[in-house]
């Protein structure tokens, strides 16, 4: 049997690519949940975070190859420097490509077009300015199988994203449900023009909104690199996947975001052992259409406020 | 002696530009006008008559490049065959060069094709150097019967075409995946490969042309489609489905993983094998001959990996020293992608034209002389031996195996 043969295998790199698709995934929908916008340019948000680890870690690991606590702390600065890195260009966007068409009260379309510019002249300005060939980024760890599961293994780099996924989506889930900030993003999410009376600053929720999607998708993009390298174009598909993603659990929803890229990722690893590879994405996207013609909210419905 | 500059022809140039080209051409190439076959002329310098051997090939645009590492070689030949040093020893008769751009373009092509039959000096052509260029111009030099020797369009079908003239030093796309697979087979000794393609048009004939000659080899052959991904800027995939694949393969216990396609993917894949534990021999094609695969895959991980392709190396030939250095010495840059073939072209030509003379003398070598001695010529040259069959395809599969050496650098280790 082809499906059984691999299975835990392509299961645990499924899991690892989901986990990844469900943060760059947050960044869509909590764009989402306050604007009402599907935010294009979130995948050179992604690429902008892997090129800021990239650097970083350039920087610090030089030829030497780290160990131990060592590596943690680095694995650590990367995500850190992709985040940071993820977050100032999402705040840029926000600033430039979006905000004066709010200003003028600017139709949805206007939003789509203006981020589909956005995208094109980040990409090609990383091109441009970093040069067109994949570029690897050091090694931080060693990586090595660390445990199995029913004789499959786990590598070090599986376990380095699982453990930061997880940190990451438990503490986001938190701050929107929890504090101040969160109360704020769930007022606008569900009655922008309400939550202004109330004295929400509109314009700062959804600032800080693009941040906290920035933070996570530039940590996913240093994620995404570890194995394969950043180039100019690595935005595009993870991009799509993680936007399509969002759609499957619920766009708006952020517990949605994350079952929707688990699902995904493991989704469309799973079929590989027993089709050609370049069929993978037409699984991955029949399953979507079959979701969404029986769930047409995706599997836990759209609302931002309700579900966190 | 001068170099002859080509008047720039367009597409669109009207007859009377072309006339102008083909006079201006053939002032420079003889005294007498444009005549249907080739007349030699007596030269005031040098022995006997003077004929032309002509290179056409990009010269300008953005593939230049590729175009002048052969335009240097065959006026280098030239330049030896005329000094009566070479290996040719005086020979009686003078040659003069003439190189003509078609900016590898299957538009300009033809235009250029017509001023060179035109130019009666000319009695062989090197080139034309890129296969869209050349199914384009071949129609115009078989009526003419003027022999032309590609040194670098390796399309299959340009041999199917019936053209009496054509004629390649290299082996053809079809020509390498049953060399790669006899390599891996009577080489390696291997009984089991998975063949991957990136999907790309040139991948996926690679891989079409592989499989049979590794099944009739006796060898296990699984085969997965991979497309290349939007971070090589190489398809439509993504850098995620390479763990999945890396798995599949390893579970699969193959020997060896046959990769079809250009060096970015491959770099990828090849991190993702040996990462999921695959401890084969990798193997990919001259699309992944590039640097940029050791760079990309880390070297550790591309260390052994074994790279075909039609082209030879001959920085490391010491039979090629004097070459090396005599090409950089007349074009100012090291030698590149197909100069060795192009040199090799240009002197199984003179190999010819110095049988023709020896056999009836200097003057009656005429392009149809020409034609039929290459379909006979044996010359050994500097990247392989060359004989034609019948079609103008190389004799025999010349395909050479490069190996990634643990320190990083791609050294050849020999014909496939």
């Amino acid at each position: 049997m082809c499906f059984t043969t691999n299975f835990w295998n392509l299961f645990i790199g499924g899991l690892a690519n989901g986990f990844i698709y469900a943060l760059i995934a947050l960044g869509y929908t909590l764009v989402y949940g306050v604007l009402r916008l599907i935010n294009f340019a979130h995948s050179e948000v992604f690429m902008s975070g892997a090129f800021g680890g990239l650097f970083v870690l350039q920087n610090v690991i030089g030829s030497k190859q780290p160990s131990g606590l060592a590596s943690v702390g680095l694995v650590v600065l990367g995500l850190a420097a992709g985040a940071v890195s993820g977050a100032a260009v999402a705040f840029l966007l926000e600033r430039v490509a979006y905000r004066p068409l709010r200003r003028r009260n600017a139709p949805r379309l206007a939003f789509l077009i203006s981020a589909i510019g956005a995208s094109y002249f980040l990409y090609n300005l990383a091109g441009k300015e970093f040069g067109r060939q994949p570029i690897s980024i050091p090694n931080a760890f060693t990586n090595g199988t660390v445990f199995t599961v029913f004789g499959a293994p786990v590598q070090t780099y599986y376990v380095i994203v699982a453990v930061v996924t997880l940190v990451l989506l438990v503490l986001i889930d938190r701050v929107v449900a929890l504090t101040r900030l969160g109360r704020g993003i769930r007022a606008v999410a569900q009655d922008a023009d309400t939550a202004s009376l109330m004295g929400v600053n509109i314009d700062r929720v959804i600032s800080q909104t693009f941040v906290i999607g920035g933070l996570l998708g530039g940590a996913a993009g240093f994620l995404y690199a570890i194995p394969t390298g950043v180039a100019y174009t690595m935005g595009f598909t993870p991009g799509i996947k993680a936007f399509t993603a969002a759609v499957l659990g619920g766009i708006g929803n952020i517990r949605g975001a994350m079952i929707g890229g688990l699902v995904l990722g493991v989704a469309e690893n799973l079929p590989v052992s027993c089709i050609q590879t370049s069929w993978r994405d037409v699984v991955a996207f029949g399953i979507l259409v079959l979701v969404l013609m029986f769930r047409p909210t995706g599997i836990l419905g759209e609302k931002l406020g309700r579900a966190a | 002696m001068l170099t002859k500059r080509t008047i720039p022809i367009r597409a669109t140039a009207v007859l009377g530009v072309v006339s102008i080209a083909v006079l201006g051409l053939s002032a420079c190439g003889s005294s007498k006008k444009a005549s249907s076959g080739s007349s030699p002329t007596t030269s005031s310098s040098g022995t006997g008559p003077t004929y032309t051997i002509a290179y056409e090939g990009p010269l300008s645009g953005g593939d230049a490049q590729l175009g002048l590492n052969m335009k240097y070689a065959v006026e280098l030949a030239v330049n030896q065959a005329n000094s009566g040093t070479s290996q040719f020893g005086k020979l009686p008769f003078t040659l003069k060069f003439t190189a003509a751009d078609d900016q590898g373009s299957g538009t300009i092509s033809p235009s250029v094709a017509t001023s060179l039959v035109d130019n009666s000096g000319v009695v062989a052509v090197v080139g034309p150097a890129f296969s869209g260029a050349t199914k384009a111009a071949e129609p115009t030099f078989s009526a003419a019967n003027l022999a032309t020797v590609t040194p670098s369009a390796t399309n299959p079908a340009l041999a199917t075409e019936g053209w009496g003239n054509f004629f390649r030093v290299v082996a053809d796309d079809n020509a390498q995946g049953p060399a790669d697979a006899d390599y891996m087979a009577d080489t390696l000794h291997l009984t089991s490969v998975y063949v991957v393609n990136d999907a790309s048009a040139y991948a996926v004939g690679l891989a079409g042309a592989f499989t049979p000659e590794a099944r009739a080899k006796g060898m296990k052959v699984t085969s997965q489609q991979v497309p290349g991904t939007t971070q090589c800027s190489e398809g439509t995939g993504s850098v995620t489905e390479y763990p999945a694949a890396a798995s599949v393969v390893k579970t699969s216990g193959a020997q060896a993983v046959f990769y079809a396609g250009y060096y970015c993917g491959f770099a990828d894949f090849a991190k993702a094998l040996r990462s999921a534990g695959f401890t084969g021999q990798l193997f990919s094609d001259d699309g992944s001959l590039d640097p940029h695969y050791v760079s990309g895959a880390g070297t550790s991980v591309a260390a052994g990996t074994l790279i075909s392709c039609p082209c030879q190396d001959l920085t490391t030939n010491p039979a090629a020293a004097s070459f090396v250095s005599q090409f950089k010495t007349l074009a100012g840059f090291a030698i590149g992608t197909y100069s060795g073939e192009a040199y090799d072209a240009t002197n199984t030509i003179i190999s010819v034209m110095k049988s023709i003379a020896a056999a009836s003398g200097a003057s009656s070598i005429t392009r149809a002389a020409v034609v039929a001695g290459l379909k006979t010529v044996t010359y050994t040259g500097l990247t392989k031996t060359i004989k034609f069959e019948s079609n103008g395809d190389i004799a025999g599969t010349a395909e050479y195996v490069y190996k990634v050496e643990p320190s990083g650098t791609i050294t050849e280790v020999g014909p496939a």
